[in-house]
């Protein structure tokens, strides 16, 4: 009798789980678009070349949260970017690897990123599928070798099959490797803030005074280098930061050689600005408040500091406040929660 | 499931079919029949490269060894005059410690005529900008910058008594894309001149053994070229983009030349 009754329930356990496997196999195909908000620029990646499928994108995050990427299996790509912060190391100033090594930058958001014209904070990488080479590569990051990810890969459980679902092959490549990751990180996107909601007018897009007027004075001078809708113009700028003695971190001249982009750094988009705390290259500020000190009070004068930045901008303590209840604005809570793009635990 | 059961029976039989030896490619003296086959074959001037054992005296009067040698070549084309070109989509990487890269093959286009052959030592700047590649541009290969996107064009690297290095080592990773400072270089107008036969004519009494003809093409491949103008005391680590690496990729361009066309 008792073991009937295991027995059944045994089997209803079966059916159950095949009829959610099933589900989840048929749900497949519609949910993974990427979308072009309206009147954003046309993205820079092509897609073309590197079709969106259901398949791809999952073994995507399979391979992002995965911490077999790493040469001793102790950090994934989500350990220094994580969904809360928008995708950043959040909480930590200068990352830190394998091994507990500590890196020489501040870990970057990861959204929009099909709208990049290069990556990093010195614009080093040139394209979004070459891009996880460098973390997996680095010593005071992954510490591995591409060659050496594929041999894992291939032996690990599940990943065959996966890329054979992906890209028709089951022979896992380097190649193959990136493209999936780069079908993931692609699918970032960010335009759901209250901001956004206000600029299309939509409900939930309400804006008080004070929000307003930090928008007012953002578009007076920010804007620039800022730009809506992305927050970025993508260029590099030195915005006189003192530059730090023990990192001696040059930015953009390291990868141009030009004493003319030296102290120059990649203008960072401000989008979910509130969450992707410490801030700047180096993660030097905690908060918003040291920022805007910064910009009226702290800027360092050199050669190759933003014409913008040559006069001291002046803005009232209030004037900052109202700046930063804008930045606040520009959280984007669906991007934040998006479940699509939480770690899948098997 | 049953998607991924499906396409798995699909290319189960694709496997077989295409796996049938429907006929074996005939070899003539181990080259390919029907082919243009290229060998490339690494000297430092009159000898033979051998990887890490063998000294060999440069034209500064130092001794050095080498011991790794791999570079990439891209874009083959044949002028087959007529304002006929024959381009190739061919993406090679030669690798001194594999002699299987040694060789590479081509389909000709019968009844044309060979005249020059023409190729890029090194990788053009539309592919160090167009993200993942595949096979031999895949970056498993261990020929790309991670930290500064780009190709490695060449690599050389090797030991000489003169280099005040750890272990006397010289490196030289040779890259870069963007001018002026770019890497890739013509390989321009090497002389080929041969017909390839019109195979389809069978009754032609002139060619009755029409289906075991191969062309080869020995290109010699002078390493010592890099040494050229440089004294390896100095200059003995190059690993970044910029004005040495343009250098060192103008004395790699001129390791070429072809020292044999033979007919079968
Ligand atoms: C040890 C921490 C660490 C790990 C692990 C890590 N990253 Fe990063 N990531 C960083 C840092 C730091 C930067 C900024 C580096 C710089 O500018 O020099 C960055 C930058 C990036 C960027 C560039 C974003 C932009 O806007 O330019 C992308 C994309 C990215 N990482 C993706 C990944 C992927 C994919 C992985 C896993 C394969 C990964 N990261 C693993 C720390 C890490
Ligand atoms: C001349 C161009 C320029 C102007 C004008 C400018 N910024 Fe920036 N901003 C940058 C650059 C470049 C960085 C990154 C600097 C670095 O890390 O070295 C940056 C960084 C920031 C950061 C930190 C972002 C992060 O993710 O770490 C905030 C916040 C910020 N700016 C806010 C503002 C505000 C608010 C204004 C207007 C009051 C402003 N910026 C004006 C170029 C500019």
């Amino acid at each position: 009798m008792k073991v009937g009754y295991w027995k059944y329930s045994m089997f209803c356990c079966l059916v159950i789980l095949i009829a959610i496997g099933s589900v989840s196999f048929d749900n497949k195909t519609d949910d993974i678009r990427f979308v072009i908000p309206k009147d954003w620029p046309k993205p820079v990646y092509n897609f073309s070349k590197n079709k969106l499928t259901q398949a791809g994108f999952e073994l995507g995050r399979k391979l992002f949260y995965d911490p077999i990427l790493s040469r001793d299996g102790t950090i994934s790509c989500a350990s220094c970017h994580a969904q809360w912060s928008g995708f950043t190391h959040g909480d930590h100033g200068l990352s830190h690897g394998i091994e507990g090594r500590k890196g020489k930058r501040n870990s970057l958001t990861l959204f929009n990123l099909a709208w990049n014209k290069s990556f990093m904070w010195d614009g080093g990488v040139n394209h979004l599928e070459v891009q996880p080479l460098a973390p997996i590569t680095n010593n005071a990051e992954m510490g591995n070798t591409l060659e050496q990810v594929v041999k894992t890969l291939d032996t690990a459980k599940g990943y065959r099959a996966r890329f054979y679902e992906a890209f028709g092959d089951s022979t896992i490549t380097g190649q193959h490797v990136l493209k999936a990751i780069a079908q993931f990180l692609v699918m970032f996107e960010s335009f759901n803030s209250r901001y956004d909601k206000y600029v299309r007018k939509e409900p939930g897009g309400e804006m008080t005074e004070k929000e307003l007027s930090g928008l007012r004075l953002f578009r007076q001078n920010c804007e620039s280098c800022h730009k809506e809708p992305l927050f970025t113009n993508y260029e590099f700028e030195n915005i006189g930061l003192a530059p730090d003695d023990s990192l001696k971190d040059y930015g953009r001249m390291t990868i141009t050689g030009d004493p003319g982009d030296s102290l120059k750094f990649r203008v960072p988009s401000l989008r979910n600005i509130m969450v992707s705390y410490p801030y700047m290259h180096d993660g030097r500020f905690n908060t918003l408040l040291q920022v805007m000190d910064h910009y009226t009070d702290g800027i360092i004068a050199g050669p190759t500091l933003a014409n913008e930045l040559k006069t001291p901008m002046i803005l009232t303590l209030q004037d900052k406040q109202d700046i930063i209840v804008f930045l606040k604005t520009l959280t984007d809570k669906e991007f934040l929660i998006d479940s699509r793009l939480r770690e899948v635990r098997e | 499931m049953v998607k991924f059961c499906g396409s798995l029976l699909i290319a189960f039989s694709l496997t077989v079919f295409i796996g049938t030896p429907c006929h074996a490619q005939a070899k003539i003296d181990g080259y390919d029949s029907g082919k243009i086959t290229i060998i490339f074959e690494p000297v430092f001037k009159d000898k033979p490269l051998m990887l890490h054992d063998q000294y060999y005296v440069d034209d500064n009067n130092d001794t050095l060894y080498i011991d790794a040698f791999r570079f990439y070549m891209t874009n083959f084309q044949f002028d087959c005059g007529h304002y006929q070109k024959e381009i190739h989509a061919t993406r090679h990487l030669f690798d001194a410690s594999d002699t299987a890269t040694y060789t590479i093959t081509f389909d000709p286009t019968p009844g044309w005529e060979y005249r020059e052959l023409n190729f890029t030592a090194g990788v053009d700047s539309v592919i160090n900008t167009s993200g993942a590649n595949e096979g031999d541009l895949d970056p498993v290969k261990g020929m790309y910058w991670t930290w500064n996107s780009g190709y490695i064009m060449a690599k050389l690297e090797g030991r000489s008594a003169v280099c005040k290095t750890l272990h006397h080592e010289f490196e030289f990773h040779i890259g870069g894309y963007k001018s002026p400072y770019n890497t890739d270089r013509k390989v321009y107008n090497l002389p080929t001149s041969f017909l390839w036969e019109e195979k389809s004519d069978l009754s032609n009494i002139h060619f009755p053994q029409i289906q075991t003809h191969a062309v080869i093409i020995r290109i010699k491949t002078d390493v010592s070229a890099w040494f050229r103008g440089i004294s390896l005391a100095k200059t003995n680590n190059i690993v970044i983009p910029g004005k040495e690496a343009a250098m060192m990729a103008d004395n790699y361009a001129k390791m070429f030349s072809i020292v044999e066309i033979k007919r079968y």
